[in-house]
């Protein structure tokens, strides 16, 4: 259920996807102004007729299921992840409006599962696969695979996370059958991601979108930056302290224990599915990726 | 292939057509926007976006029938996307069917996501029906959608008839030879239509964008029909936005 129909999602959830899909749209079209010459207009239009037309086609896949392509990292991977969000947009945005596929109140929610997570998501760990494997050929299209596999099971946790804070399922059911069957379609989309851009590098490598390479030293530390980040997560829970830290012994000690803010989703590193140490692995992968984005912002200016 | 039938009744004579297109597309948002703002269960309530759509269906002169056709498939998917939260979302047990077993919360969940759904996508459907795509975009373009989205969107619209149609030929041609036979042999063939199909679009992309510039093209994609947001038009959604936030406060209150 990548697209979700009206009818599910509380109006906060609407209005919160709504406020980061339109943000996160708008930061793509300042950046597409400025970066995109005006004669790649046709084939933006050319590509979102081709999302819009390869949705209409099911792939067979394994054990009697079939899926159809997302798309968002293989237009990612052939004009950029800010034309890829605008390009999936346009296709949430024609079939919501044209075929009512996806809902028009849940339009944001669409935008941002597919469009945000799955383009914008998908194109950064495509990116990241690339720092860490090199940039050949053959390695980019593996890459551009692995993180096709990657943004569909993000479109899911997107799915689940919205269903389950408009209270129409629980977290742990949520993400077991709405992630399960994600599994499945990225196994798709990778498939399906892999051998368009195979086929259609190999009729037309110009196609390969611009990349700047990462050096040696870069890919290297990147690999090592991201492997000890990734084991001092793993190992501060294995080896965690159940007491208390400075600042909530000082929140007891001052009568603050019970007048939170609010409750942080994995308190604890305590999550409905997944063991400590994986939440931890996880908290890695989205530190990494915030502290990416700000360092490209940086790093423009 | 063409989705020309869908805006079949962009033409006829009624109510509707001197409103204009962006008071239409908001009109649609207020309803699909009114519905899921409605809590659930509040039933009497929700048939409000329902009775406004079939009631702006009556006024557009697009038959039920029509309306119930195109909003079938749609409305099956719903149907089919939401029977799992009848056993999914958590309450009191009302009946077993097999392993599963039913909640009330579900069955409320199940009855208000089809109701607030099927305003919306009555509403959709309304949209389409009486409004043609350029015109769409253009009253997107008006509601200050990026330019690029809209631009996209027109081009998009021109190129959606000749892909498709496109692949279909090359499914043909494949049928045609028998070629595709097992799984394996299927997916590998689809994947090359699908390869072909995306490396022609580009080519075409660039044939067409030639074309323009030959025509004039300076970046900008004119309307021939230009039918801006007039005060009436803004006076009618404004009037149907306060209904249903009126509905919702009730529903909410109550």
């Amino acid at each position: 259920m990548a697209h979700i129909p009206d009818g599910f999602l509380s109006p906060a959830v609407l209005a919160g996807t709504a406020a980061v899909s339109g943000g996160a749209l708008w930061l793509a079209a300042r950046r597409t102004r400025t970066s995109l010459a005006e004669r790649q207009l046709p084939l933006i239009g050319a590509m979102t007729a081709f999302l819009f037309a390869a949705q209409l086609f099911n792939f067979p896949l394994t054990a009697g299921t079939s899926a159809h392509l997302l798309g968002g990292v293989l237009v990612a991977a052939l004009a950029g992840p800010a034309t890829a969000m605008l390009v999936v947009f346009s296709v949430v945005l024609v079939q919501a409006l044209l075929f009512q596929d996806g809902g028009i109140a849940a339009l944001g929610a669409n935008t941002l599962n597919l469009a945000v997570l799955g383009a914008g998501g998908g194109w950064l760990v495509w990116r990241w696969l690339l720092a860490l494997l090199g940039t050949g050929q053959r390695v980019r299209l593996v890459a551009a695979a692995l993180a096709a596999f990657a943004s569909a099971m993000l479109t899911g946790l997107g799915v689940a996370l919205e269903l389950s804070l408009s209270g129409a399922v629980p977290l742990r059911a949520g993400l077991l059958v709405v992630g399960g069957a994600h599994v499945f379609v990225g196994l798709g989309e990778a498939v399906l991601t892999g051998g368009i851009l195979a086929l259609a590098w190999r009729a037309r490598p110009e196609l390969l979108s611009a990349l700047p390479t990462a050096g040696p030293s870069a890919r290297r530390w990147t690999l090592a930056a991201t492997a000890a980040a990734a084991g001092v997560a793993v190992l501060a829970t294995l080896f965690a302290s159940s007491s208390p830290d400075v600042l909530q012994s000082a929140a007891v000690r001052f009568g603050l224990r019970d007048s939170s803010l609010g409750s942080a989703p994995f308190a604890g590193y305590a999550s409905p599915l997944l063991e400590p140490w994986l939440v931890a692995l996880a908290g890695v992968a989205v530190v990494f990726l915030i502290g990416y984005l700000l360092l490209r912002a940086v790093a423009r200016r | 292939m063409g989705f020309h039938h869908l805006d079949q009744y962009a033409d006829t004579e009624s109510g509707l057509k001197p409103v204009a297109p962006a008071a239409r597309v908001l009109g649609t948002l207020a309803i699909a926007l009114g519905a899921a703002s409605l809590p659930p269960g509040a039933w009497l309530e929700m048939l409000v976006p329902l009775l406004l759509v079939l009631g702006l269906s009556r006024v557009a002169r697009v038959p039920l029938a029509t309306l119930l056709r195109r909003a079938s498939v749609p409305l099956g998917f719903l149907a089919l996307a939401s029977a799992g939260l009848l056993v999914l979302s958590p309450g009191n047990p009302v009946a077993t069917i097999g392993p599963f077993t039913v909640t009330d919360g579900g069955v409320t969940l199940v009855g208000s996501a089809l109701l607030r759904g099927g305003a919306a996508i009555g509403a959709g459907v309304l949209l389409v029906s009486t409004t043609r795509f350029p015109d769409l975009v253009e009253a997107l373009r008006e509601l200050r959608l990026p330019a690029v989205v809209t631009a996209a969107l027109g081009l998009a619209y021109r190129f959606l008839y000749l892909l498709t149609d496109e692949m279909a030929q090359l499914h043909r041609a494949a049928a045609s030879r028998n070629a595709g036979g097992g799984r394996v042999a299927r997916r590998n063939l689809m994947l090359g239509i699908t390869a072909s199909a995306l490396t022609r679009g580009f080519a075409r992309s660039e044939r067409v964008h030639r074309a323009m510039l030959a025509r004039g093209y300076t970046g900008a994609l004119p309307s021939l029909h230009p039918h801006p947001l007039d005060a009436r038009s803004a006076g009618a959604v404004l009037a149907l936005s306060l209904l249903l936030a009126a509905v919702v406060v009730a529903a909410r209150l109550r």
